[in-house]
């Protein structure tokens, strides 16, 4: 079983990549250059690496097999992105999932 | 769980895990030499889209040789598979794996009959004088442990702790033949970018897939012996916290160093190996 659950991340963490690539090349038609923050990219970023990291914030509510998925998924596409774009996302969205997990596991 | 299922599910793990972290090896190269890189999913991808490609055969090359040994290479790690992680057997299986691997880097190459393979195939000869020589770790770690048992050695450093501190030149000698394994490493003299591809130039389309697929999972396992053989029983988080770390570390090492010519490269492989065989027994007797 959890071997299962971990291809099915594995599988959600390509699965996202490939949408995050496909997507960015639509709406971006320009290299990475103007160094901006994408406000839609950076909410993924921020629930995806929030669900996965803080799946057990929820476990009672949802399992966190799914919480994970989802949260890989998110994370995926915003870090799949065309080459250049994301990253400014990926790093706040982990650091404020980090914050989050500090403050409710450690505190 | 089923063991064809286990063999089925452990086999797409190695594949996807191994494809994707040769392509975060890439990006880390690639952000260290100042370039944006491909994504991370970029060797899974090229992989994936050479099973859809027109396979073309050579006019050159010897039948049926030239397609078998595709078949040959994807078996072998599919078995290195079945031996780690589904049944934790034996590491001379693995050994036993990794020779044929080198008979296969030779063959593919001269099988092709491309000037490119057949100076490949010569190299691979060449560097498996240096790479066998690094595989007797598996000495070392038969005399401190007594066994070569897969399952046996976890359970012996689930007693005793880790053996990367009892014998960390063994772990050393390990790390490098991984490292000789890894695309654009300093000792990747079989697949260096004076021969355009290796042994693998003349392999096209399917053919091509096979070969990646094949070498994805063969990372995998090299890394996931390394990690069970030296760090015992780890769960699977720590397996692939591990797994990138090194890769990230491989990465590293390849982006700030040159391809070495092929003598430069065995040579340094045999220092390592005796240093590391010398050192791990001198270290064994003390």
């Amino acid at each position: 079983m959890n071997n299962i659950s971990y291809l099915i991340y594995i599988i959600s963490f390509v699965v996202g990549s490939t949408a995050g690539l496909v997507l960015s090349y639509k709406k971006y038609t320009a290299p990475f250059v103007t160094k901006n923050i994408d406000v839609v990219a950076l909410i993924l970023a921020i629930i995806g690496w929030v669900l996965a990291i803080n799946s057990e914030l929820i476990s009672a509510l949802v399992s966190p097999v799914i919480t994970i998925t989802v949260g890989i998924f998110l994370i995926a596409m915003v870090l799949g992105m065309r080459p250049g774009y994301g990253r400014y996302e990926t790093v706040i969205g982990f650091a404020i999932s980090a914050l989050i997990w500090v403050g409710t596991v450690l505190i | 769980m089923n063991l064809m299922t286990n063999i089925l599910l452990n086999v797409i793990i190695a594949f996807l895990i191994g494809s994707l972290l040769f392509g975060l090896q890439r990006k880390i190269m690639a952000r260290i030499q100042g370039r944006p890189g491909p994504p991370i999913i970029q060797h899974l991808l090229h992989t994936l889209k050479f099973f859809i490609k027109e396979s073309a055969f050579p006019y050159t090359a010897a039948m049926p040789f030239y397609i078998a040994i595709t078949a040959m290479l994807s078996m072998i790690w599919v078995a290195a598979v079945i031996v780690g992680p589904v049944t934790g057997g034996s590491l001379l299986l693995i050994f036993g794996i990794y020779a044929v691997h080198k008979i296969v880097e030779h063959n593919a190459g001269s099988s092709s009959g491309s000037p490119y393979g057949k100076l490949s195939c010569v190299r691979a000869v060449y560097s498996a004088a240096a790479e066998v020589p690094l595989f007797a770790v598996l000495v070392i770690i038969y005399f401190k442990t007594g066994t070569m048992n897969i399952t046996s050695l976890i359970n012996y450093q689930a007693v005793h702790g880790p053996l990367l501190y009892a014998i960390p030149l063994a772990a050393l000698m390990f790390f490098i033949l991984i490292l000789s394994k890894a695309p654009y490493s300093p000792f990747a003299i079989t697949k260096g970018k004076d021969i355009v591809s290796g042994y693998e130039t003349e392999h096209f389309g399917l053919l091509r897939g096979y070969l990646m697929m094949s070498e994805s999972i063969a990372w995998y396992m090299l890394l996931w012996v390394f990690l069970t053989v030296f760090l015992g029983p780890i769960s699977i988080p720590v397996y692939l916290i591990g797994m990138v770390v090194m890769s990230s570390i491989i990465a590293f090492i390849n982006a700030t160093t040159p391809l070495l010519n092929p003598n430069h490269s065995i040579m340094m492989q045999v220092t390592f190996a005796f240093v590391g065989i010398v050192g791990s027994f001198a270290l064994l007797m003390i």
